[in-house]
């Protein structure tokens, strides 16, 4: 079958009436929550992940695909009128959204930030659409050596290439993965790390970790440490209408936004900082008015918040395809993946080809819908930041605790809970990532079984990973990736010596 | 060579979590079945990975410290532990009465504690919005979504 007629099946699976109201009710919580400061996606998603037992596996995938893209639109419009960023990927547009805001062009900086989000989610889903197919034919010559070298290159990216030091991203994974190692060996049914504990006998649920090290983390921080910052929300007539010029401006920045961003969220590197700096950085050389940046240029805004939904919708790829989640969102994903039973990667697109291609057809209902959200409706969500702090922390604190306590009712995983967002609320404080835990949890004992798969295969030689060329050559760019950094470094001094 | 307490703290516990790996890994078998890789491999490898990481942080911490991380900058936040103690203590409360007051009680104790946390004093206000949003979400999800919350001090209301 070809990728049109995939594509027309996807599609009358994402319109039926369900799905379509699946999918407005995750673009709505979506917008909510990346509007909203203290809670983000992941932890969303984490906390509806027990409606996987109501509802069928299409409209919940649905939803939470839209919670997950959806929470990038909503994500700027608090970045452009409140002068701390929501989330890490907004950064860029906090620094010149808001500048933009300050001198009274909100407006056209929301605006801007919302079509360019629609136009990048939309190429980007086209890119999906058609790339999928190619990565999946790749991914039915992997075997499980491949995979793990796959899965350990994923580790590598996710931990190293971002956040601001490889050695705190490599710890962070490393305690991640050391949380996926407790419960039983599902391969052996030994149990490891229990310490006779029955409710550590099921392994620690990555809903109390997300929702402790996001949630509750951030809940302790924001009290103990931030109680002296104090947060303006800019003022805003409610227009959001562009002039000519504004248009003309944010065109280009929109398109090479995509194209910087796609690429990033496909390969397994993740994460939609990146991507945001590039094409900030971009604009800035390409514009015609390089002083106005820092001070509210237009360009500044459209592009970043172009790359950052088209990296988001671009990490679908090595989820989808190949297993492979790049973002503590997209592991959490992969993990409502699991509470069904299935298992995504090239094998999906077979026996599950209704519901795969269903769940990329929503992304294009999602973006339509997500752009009517965002641009005549984005007055009701600037509401949301008329909630004071403490009630709105409060109230995200009952619901994280609910939750968690409701998976099995019992208090054991409230403390647990706690536990881990004291760690959080370290992790915060000492510049530790904390995606890579929720991805080395979740993917960890996934590359446990594909490197025990591998070592039946070969009979217990470790040398399988370096026989099979597509492995070893997995393995060198890991190598690589992990070394680049010192040699930069290296080759940086070198030069200001010789300089 | 002093580093941040902090700091050095945080590099000694992840080496001292690997420590407690690699020895918990010495009581599960390694070998065994085709693959002669039992359950207790990978944790070696984790525990030794911690080990190496901690001890890297630890050097991190006792030169300069932590790449990257502030501390100057960390001293104009300083930390209050009033507030952090308000926080802490409604989840542990919640934790301890949710069995014996129920889910919108201990959801409403919860709520006002974090309140406080944030310099609120409003105690009816939050009183009457945790209540609230704790029925309405007792509502939606025991109902709606068949979660058995508990009712506590209003079973017998029901009943």
């Amino acid at each position: 079958m070809d990728v049109w007629a995939q594509l027309l099946q996807g599609f009358q699976v994402a319109l039926t009436m369900q799905n379509l109201m699946w999918c407005l009710v995750g673009c709505m919580l979506g917008t909510a929550v990346g509007v909203l400061p203290g809670v983000g996606p992941a932890v969303t998603v984490a906390l509806l992940l027990p409606i996987t037992t109501k509802v069928d596996a299409s409209g919940a995938l649905i939803m939470f695909a839209g919670i997950y893209y959806g929470a990038m639109y909503g994500g700027s419009t608090t970045s452009i009128l409140l002068n701390t960023p929501g989330e890490s990927a907004t950064i860029v547009t906090a620094m010149e959204g808001n500048m933009m805001a300050k001198r009274g062009r909100a407006g056209p900086a929301l605006a801007t930030s919302a079509i360019g989000s629609f136009v990048a989610g939309s190429i980007a889903t086209v890119g999906l659409t058609f790339l999928s197919p190619l990565v999946v034919e790749l991914g039915l010559k992997f075997g499980p050596p491949e995979y793990f070298a796959l899965m350990v290159l994923a580790f590598t990216t996710v931990s190293a290439v971002l956040g601001e030091s490889t050695l705190r991203g490599l710890a962070s994974l490393f305690v991640g993965l050391a949380i996926g190692l407790v419960g039983i060996d599902n391969q052996t049914g030994q149990a490891r790390f229990a310490f006779g504990v029955p409710q550590l006998l099921d392994g620690i649920e990555v809903v109390t970790v997300a929702v402790g090290l996001f949630a509750v983390g951030e809940t302790l921080y924001a009290a103990a440490k931030l109680h002296a910052v104090k947060e303006e929300l800019e003022s805003w007539s409610g227009s959001v209408w562009m002039k000519l010029d504004d248009w003309k401006r944010s065109f280009g920045p929109w398109i090479r936004g995509t194209l910087i961003g796609f690429p990033f969220g496909t390969i397994p590197a993740g994460g939609a900082e990146i991507p945001t700096f590039l094409s900030y950085a971009m604009e800035k050389k390409l514009s015609k008015h390089p002083e106005e940046f820092g001070k509210g240029a237009i360009e500044g805004v459209a592009g970043p918040e172009a790359a950052n939904n088209a990296s988001s919708t671009g990490t679908m790829v090595p989820l989808l395809t190949l297993g492979l989640p790049t973002s503590a969102t997209a592991a959490i994903l992969l993990s409502a993946f699991q509470q069904y039973g299935l298992q995504p990667g090239p094998l999906l697109f077979e026996s599950n080809s209704a519901l795969v291609w269903g769940l990329i057809a929503s992304f294009y209902v999602g973006n339509v819908m997500l752009l009517v959200l965002n641009l005549p409706l984005v007055g009701l969500w600037v509401k949301l930041l008329a909630i004071p702090k403490p009630q709105l922390y409060a109230g995200i604190l009952v619901f994280a605790t609910m939750g968690v306590y409701g998976m099995r009712q019992s208090p054991f995983d409230v403390f647990l809970l706690y536990v881990i967002g004291l760690v959080g609320f370290l992790m915060r404080r000492y510049g530790f990532p904390a995606a890579p835990v929720i991805v080395g949890m979740i993917l960890g004992p996934l590359a446990e079984e594909q490197m025990r798969r591998s070592l039946s295969i070969s009979q217990g030689s470790w040398s399988i990973f370096v026989t099979h060329g597509i492995s070893a050559f997995l393995l060198g760019l890991t190598v690589l990736v992990l070394l680049l950094p010192f040699v930069m470094r290296h080759l940086k001094k070198r030069k200001a010596v010789a300089g | 060579m002093r580093g941040p307490p902090g700091q050095v703290a945080i590099g000694a516990g992840i080496a001292a979590l690997g420590i407690g790996i690699l020895a918990g890994a010495f009581f599960l078998p390694a070998g065994g079945g085709y693959a002669q890789v039992g359950p207790g491999v990978v944790p070696r490898i984790v525990g030794v990975l911690l080990i190496v990481a901690g001890g890297f942080l630890l050097r991190e911490a006792l030169t300069g410290g932590f790449r990257g991380v502030d501390e100057e900058a960390e001293r104009h936040l300083p930390m209050n532990w009033v507030y952090f103690a308000w926080a802490s203590g409604g989840i542990i409360a919640y934790g301890l009465l949710v069995e014996h007051l129920g889910f919108i009680v201990a959801s409403t104790i919860l709520f006002v504690m974090v309140a406080r946390s944030f310099e609120s004093k409003k105690w009816l206000l939050n009183v009457i919005v945790g209540f609230v949003l704790a029925s309405a979400i007792f509502a939606i999800f025991n109902y709606g979504l068949g979660l058995m919350l508990p009712l506590g001090l209003f079973q017998k209301l029901v009943s």
